[in-house]
């Protein structure tokens, strides 16, 4: 099949801006990850309760969804830290087993957060109607982004850009750090890992809520909604390294190209077996993945 | 400025220590002694919030610290370098050392004690850019006590300062734990190596099975008929 050179760009740059939210979404998941060895299976209902938020405030307040972000990304932060307080906490307390513990905690909240919108809001697919960027393009050189996707991407950008700047410039990104290290150490310098537990699952459930303020915007809303992203999420973490948040970036941009080419190169069908094999060879040739430590 | 009384604490579901009950006056170098298993570690432990005691006080400048987590009773100026030392070991020299001083992170002053750390160890600013796992043994001890000192502590607990490490840096943490003295600083010292530590202490403790067995000025004990087998722990 021949394309335009124009036609590989649209390709490539329609793979690129899914790409960083794939990315944003795997951040959380590999943010707790890292910090705490805890698989939170609960993190893609984190993003549906996120996006349903949206829909909710949006109906009610008449407001653009734009100008909700900051509250919906900050609903998140207070659902991830009492999620951490009121449950993970107690399974940390597990004296044998823990590990399967966490599994099935984390994975029956997220059923227990899925029944709910099933029952509660009931199974329909809903949407965001019209809102500033929704339905507006911006065409460069030929090239034509939906606007929607271009927000979200320079979003999911310029929050990595900040976790950056949190961990390297700040004493919370150090202390952060030296929790992922050891943290049964640091009480030796006076730092309460409880606190640092607490504040590392709000920046999860914050970085979810980011994640789907951007994709209500653009996305059909339903119950279920988070488990196909939680896949690609899991994905993008074992392709990044386990717990490396840089790795999540690098994955999820990798991810969502190798998906928009496998989608014009075969059939949109099959936009994930490229990058399951992508998945497979990285699992062979290097199990700890692009960024992670052995 | 440190009076443990009774103190008993189960590590592992046994006792590991027993009714355990000694005080420290203020810029004192105590020592415990005693064999492998003899309960030090777990008794330094018990102080430093890491562990829980079942019956017993400790206080602390009057105040009672038992039941006080960790980082609560880092906070009350007790600095722990415990045996394995629990640096950060993939992060530099330099985070380690602001991570010590973590508590005064709001102040201007929070890097002061950089100056006598690297005095008494100057190796750790060559250092500064290293990550700490790539350190000797010997630099890591250094690094812990550095760590330790910028949280300004008040007491001082170090575990088994000279294990594993080269005999010529054993001397320089030595001369290095006389001088932190100095600055009023108290010390408890777990430690094997018994002369070394009595040269430098001004009290000791033996400890056996977890009880203590013997107590007294630093010349006593040296002198004292029953150190060798106390010792021994047999």
């Amino acid at each position: 099949m021949a394309l335009s050179f124009e036609a590989i760009l649209q390709v490539l740059l329609s793979g690129l801006l899914m790409g960083l939210i794939y990315a944003l979404v795997a951040s959380g998941l590999s943010l707790i990850f890292g910090l705490m060895d805890v698989v939170n299976f609960a993190h893609g209902e984190f993003l549906m309760v996120a996006m349903y938020l949206m829909f909710g405030l949006v109906t009610v307040t008449g407001l653009d969804p734009l100008l909700l972000w900051p509250v919906v990304t900050a609903c998140l932060f207070l659902l991830g830290s009492g999620v951490y307080l009121g449950i993970i906490r107690y399974t940390m307390r597990a004296k044998t087993n823990r590990g399967m513990v966490q599994v099935f905690t984390t994975f029956g909240l997220g059923l227990i957060l899925m029944g709910l919108a099933q029952s509660l809001l009931s199974p329909d697919y809903r949407s965001i109607g019209h809102t500033w960027i929704s339905g507006k393009s911006v065409s460069v050189a030929g090239i034509y982004m939906p606007l929607p996707q271009l927000v979200g991407g320079v979003a999911s950008v310029a929050a990595f850009v900040l976790i950056w700047l949190m961990i390297t410039r700040t004493d919370f990104g150090k202390a952060l750090e030296a929790t992922r290290e050891d943290a049964g150490a640091v009480a030796l310098v006076g730092i309460d890992k409880n606190l640092i537990f607490t504040l590392g699952w709000g920046f999860g459930g914050a970085l979810s809520g980011l994640a789907g303020s951007i994709l209500a915007t653009f996305f059909y809303i339903y119950p279920s909604v988070g488990s196909s992203f939680l896949l690609t999420a899991f994905v993008t973490v074992a392709l990044g390294g386990f717990g490396s948040v840089y790795g999540a970036l690098a994955a999820g941009i990798i991810i969502g190209l190798v998906e928009a080419t496998t989608a014009v190169i075969l059939t949109p069908a099959l936009k994930s077996l490229g990058v399951f094999t992508v998945y497979l060879a990285v699992v062979v040739l290097r199990p700890r993945g692009l960024f992670g430590s052995s | 400025m440190l009076e443990v009384s009774g103190l008993t604490t189960a590590y592992q579901g046994m006792v590991a220590i027993s009714d355990v009950s000694f005080s420290v006056k203020q810029g004192e170098i105590l020592t415990i002694a005693g064999a492998n298993g003899a309960g030090k570690s777990t008794l330094l432990k018990t102080i430093a919030g890491m562990e829980r005691s079942q019956s017993g006080t400790i206080s602390f400048e009057g105040a009672r610290i038992n039941g006080r987590t960790a980082h609560e009773i880092t906070a009350r100026g007790i600095a722990f370098v415990p045996e394995n030392r629990r640096l950060f070991p993939r992060l530099t020299v330099q985070d380690n050392l602001s991570l010590g001083s973590f508590l005064f992170r709001n102040r201007p002053d929070r890097d002061a004690p950089l100056d006598i750390i690297f005095e008494l160890f100057p190796i750790l600013k060559a250092r500064l850019n290293q990550l700490a796992v790539t350190l000797s043994g010997g630099e890591q001890q250094m690094l812990a006590i550095g760590r330790a000192l910028m949280a300004r502590p008040r007491l001082l607990m170090l575990d088994e300062p000279s294990q594993g490490i080269m005999p010529k840096l054993v001397a320089q943490i030595f001369e290095a734990i006389k001088i932190i003295r100095r600055s009023d600083v108290t010390i408890l010292l777990v430690e094997q190596h018994l002369v070394k530590s009595l040269e430098i202490a001004d009290s000791t403790i033996v400890l056996q099975t977890g009880r203590v067995v013997l107590r007294g000025s630093a010349a006593e004990i040296r002198n004292h008929p029953d150190i060798q087998s106390a010792y021994l722990g047999v």
